[in-house]
């Protein structure tokens, strides 16, 4: 077949200078988008694409489109909007089928309806999809306490390039029947497949919640009685330290430098008791608790802090409990700063001009047992960093798993780790 | 394997380990050709290696000579998965058995594979902490194993199967590498997450040689009640009713009425004899909560049915209901000289239905099946009991378990939700995986053991078995003495 059979066997349409414009990706824009109407014409589509062979870019809501390298070929756009159906959805069992393009928030409307939700809050759920928040393992501020994607997951339909549409795991919230390539799939930004559908298991939305601020004199403190509430039994649902910027983002002023805000659910009793033990560990670490006044925004606002719109640079450690101070004691006195201290998380804002020196103190001091990424930078200063750091150990196995699954290498080419 | 090609073999393989680890007497081998499931097979040579180190050169040894590899700890697996039916290799760990560091301050544990799953919560018990998912042989099976199966257990309702509770693996590769995935952090930041993927992989991707697990303060109370139902359809309907209740108990645990009888003949649990089916619920928390919910689901429980709900009054009373509950399966030796069981799993609200339709099979074919299992997961165990000995049995029950495995599909589930596929169940993995399913799996397969050798003619269906047929019937005979006096043998 020649080139232009090929490019005339492509899947969907070409595209003009404004449909370009949504669509692009770093510096780089593509030439056609394809809007499969379900699940087997996602894999139909691919099929074409991977004929051809011509590099395809998925796309879902776009909030994490700024995680990762820049591609390194970029034609066909395939965006899920048009899969974005709640296929089935069974309350007693507490489980549900979607499609990739489903927007968390109307996922979450529903199971909202009859009581219940998905305890994870990726940023700007209002655009994000499902299939996105599995690519991108976007988790949200309770991750230290529900887990994250991986834990809620229990099936996965994917289109490849073979053309093939194939499952794995099922509908049942208890399954070892075959590989778990949910977890494969989960994270892998769209390398290795199309997330077509997903299986989540849900729970009882909790009877209370509540909130606590406090205000603590050293980011040591606050980090510290973060963890130390990690460690006991009754554990916050959420638990956030924040510079003061990071709180004035997040519609809060204080005149105070660092905060730890807390957010409690639950029954009502495990919550009262939960609350108290919080405020004795805060005063017992020379903190005090400001009270539970906070604007109903603020959760929200804390939630999208880490994926900003526009051009700012976020980087993000994920080390163990144990090393949180070496990080924050590499940072720069004035840096802006939101931390999940539970969950070894630690996600900074940094001046494009620092942004590479900051990256590499950060992995010194995350030590062999932590890994820094950059979470979000516009494409000049991209050019400028290593976005994934060295590749893992096990890494000549990802590339296998990539040569095995994407032959052709149409999938995101370039964007994961070691130019996966 | 011819005899010459084994003794060099052994050689090689006792230059790692020493003479005493390594050996392919066929009297010392004959203790490795089994696990908790039917199947049988012989390994030529057992290697019990002591150091990480050691493990990746034995497989290093074994992929140079193209022989197959089996890894085993306790063998309490009961889908055939550590039976060697290519035969080549047994690495078991019996020497690995040692727990590396408790990091309490990262809420985390760093053990060998042959850490014996209770041990190692009994370890974490003085510093507050313990280890969550526990299969009822939690005394027996080890983390490594775990590993393999995905294992999960009674508790694992409300908080996760291992795959939930694992952060990092060092893994002996086929190649004969060692290399750590994920580690002491809470999840992967960058890269494919191979630590889930290499969960429940049944041993077919390599072996665990050091596992990083999350441990979790022990809950201040656990209350634990039992409900008692005139039958188990009325019992499966509270299950779903105490789920819709907005309550999140730890377990939720069925037994039927033969299985009561079973138990109360073997551990005197306390659960009545004239019970159609009892409910095993467990809450925990802080005091005050946990004697709130307790007193909501004993509500819920009467207002679903139940003639009587009794709510253990200390330890030695809960201690007794999880006893009974966990020595379920050698309970069956009081009812039957053989059982086979299976490990189907349903949507919670295709209980009713799905047990119903058991009952009907069982009625049909004149097997008795008794019912125990996890409800609050749909998570079924059904046990088939029969008589090796007599002409027939035996395959009779394989068709029975199919059939069961099949309506367990077809109502939406699984054929299996914590034993895995191992041996057995590789032909039932069509009932819910289509050929395209499977070739992606199998691809995945490939590049972690491109020769086919790690645990093979596990997992996926129409393997050629080579080597010694897997025996079946003629090796029950000293199994079954030990079910009979209710030896602590086999456990789910």
């Amino acid at each position: 077949m020649g080139l232009n059979a090929r490019v005339a066997a492509l899947p969907g349409h070409e595209i003009t200078v404004e449909e370009q414009q949504p669509f692009r990706v770093d510096d780089l824009l593509p030439s056609r988008v394809v809007r499969p109407a379900d699940a087997q014409d996602a894999a139909r589509g691919l099929r074409l694409c991977d004929l051809a062979p011509t590099a395809v870019v998925i796309w879902g809501g776009g909030t994490q489109m700024r995680l990762g390298a820049a591609p390194r070929r970029y034609e066909v756009a395939l965006s899920t909007e048009r899969m974005s159906r709640l296929l089935e959805y069974e309350p007693a069992d507490l489980t549900c089928r979607v499609e990739a393009g489903m927007r968390l928030r109307d996922l979450q409307e529903a199971l909202l309806a009859q009581g219940q939700r998905l305890p994870l809050e990726p940023p700007h759920p209002d655009r994000a999809t499902v299939g996105g928040m599995l690519a991108a393992n976007a988790n949200g501020l309770g991750r230290a306490r529900y887990g994250t994607v991986r834990d809620w997951v229990i099936g996965i339909a994917v289109a490849y390039p073979s053309g093939k549409l194939a499952r794995a795991g099922g509908k049942v919230v208890k399954n070892v029947a075959g590989y778990d390539l949910m977890k494969l799939h989960i994270g892998a930004l769209g390398t290795l497949g199309v997330i077509a559908e997903v299986n989540f298991k849900v729970q009882t939305r909790p009877q209370v919640e509540a909130t606590l601020i406090a205000h603590l004199d050293t980011p040591a403190a606050a980090v510290d009685t973060g963890t130390a509430l990690a460690r006991q039994y009754l554990a916050p649902a959420a638990a956030v330290v924040l510079d003061q910027s990071a709180l004035k983002d997040c519609g809060m002023t204080a005149d105070w430098r660092w905060t730890l805000a807390l957010k409690f659910e639950g029954y009502a009793r495990e919550v009262e008791a939960a609350r108290d033990k919080a405020t004795s560990l805060i005063r017992a670490a020379g903190g005090r608790v400001e009270g539970d006044d906070v604007p109903s925004r603020f959760w929200h606002a804390a939630r999208d802090w880490s994926a900003p719109d526009g051009d700012l640079v976020v980087v993000r450690a994920i080390v163990p409990l144990t090393a949180i101070h070496a990080i924050f004691g590499v940072l720069p006195e004035d840096s802006q700063v939101m931390a999940q201290p539970a969950a070894g998380l630690v996600d900074v804002r940094v001046p494009a001009a620092f942004a590479a020196s900051i990256l590499r103190r950060l992995r010194t001091a995350g030590g062999d047992q932590g890994q820094v990424i950059v979470a979000a930078a516009p494409a000049a200063v991209k050019k400028e960093l290593d976005v994934w750091g060295p590749p893992p150990p096990g890494f000549p196995i990802m590339r296998a798993l990539k040569q095995a699954l994407d032959p052709n290498g149409i999938l995101n080419p370039g964007r994961f780790v070691g130019g996966i | 394997m011819d005899a010459a090609t084994r003794e060099r073999l052994l050689g090689r393989l006792r230059a790692v380990v020493g003479d005493r680890y390594a050996f392919a007497d066929p009297y010392e081998v004959r203790l490795y050709q089994y696990d908790a499931s039917p199947e049988t097979a012989l390994p030529d040579v057992v290697v019990i290696p002591g150091t990480a180190a050691e493990v990746a050169q034995v497989v290093k040894i074994c992929a140079d000579a193209e022989v197959p590899i089996t890894a085993r700890s306790a063998a309490s697996s009961l889908a055939g998965g550590t039976v060697p039916v290519q035969r080549g290799v047994v690495i078991t760990f019996a020497r690995m058995d040692r727990i590396l560091e408790i990091d309490a301050d990262n809420l985390r544990a760093v053990v060998e594979p042959g850490v014996v799953n209770l041990s190692l919560s009994q370890a974490l018990r003085p510093h507050g902490y313990y280890y969550v998912p526990d299969p009822s042989s939690q005394g027996a099976c080890t983390i490594g194993g775990n590993v393999g199966t995905n294992a999960g257990g009674p508790h694992t309702l409300l908080y996760g199967v291992t795959v939930n509770h694992v952060t990092g693996l060092e893994l002996a590769l086929a190649s004969g590498e060692l290399v750590q995935v994920g580690g002491r952090k809470a999840g992967s930041a960058s890269g494919y997450d191979l630590t889930g993927l290499f969960v429940g992989s049944e041993g077919t991707m390599g072996i665990a040689t050091k596992i990083w697990v999350k441990i979790q303060p022990l809950p201040p109370v656990q209350k634990t009640l039992m409900a008692v139902y005139p039958d188990v359809e009325t019992a499966s309907n509270a299950v779903s009713a105490i789920v819709r209740s907005g309550i999140l108990p730890a377990a939720i645990e069925m037994m039927d009425k033969l299985s009561i009888q079973a138990i109360e003949a073997a551990s005197h649990a306390g659960y009545p004899l004239d019970a159609g089916a009892v409910l095993l619920l467990e809450v925990d928390g802080i005091p005050e909560l946990v004697e709130e919910l307790g007193e909501r689901m004993a509500k819920v429980c009467r207002e679903s049915g139940a003639s009587e709900v009794r709510v253990a009054k200390d330890e030695a009373e809960r201690q007794a209901l999880w006893k009974g509950r966990k020595g379920a399966f050698s309970a069956m030796g009081r009812l039957s000289p053989d059982f086979y069981v299976m490990d189907g799993v349903v949507p919670r609200t295709k209980l009713p239905e799905t047990l119903a339709k058991i009952d009907a099979i069982s009625a049909r074919t004149g097997y008795k099946i008794c019912n125990v299992f996890h409800a609050g997961d749909g998570n079924l165990h059904p046990l088939v009991l029969f008589d090796a000995f007599k002409p027939g049995q035996y395959e009779a029950v394989l068709r029975i378990g199919d059939e069961i495995l099949k309506l367990c599909a077809d109502a939406g589930g699984s054929v299996t939700g914590e034993h895995g596929i191992g041996l057995e169940k590789r032909e039932n993995i069509r009932y819910i995986f289509s050929d395209d399913d499977l070739e992606v799996m199998d691809r995945i397969r490939h590049v972690f053991d491109p020769h086919g050798l790690m645990n093979p003619g596990k997992v996926f269906p129409g393997e050629v078995v080579e080597g010694s047929a897997p025996s079946r019937a003629p090796d029950h005979a000293p199994r079954r003495a030990a079910n009979v006096a209710g030896g602590d043998e086999i456990w789910v």
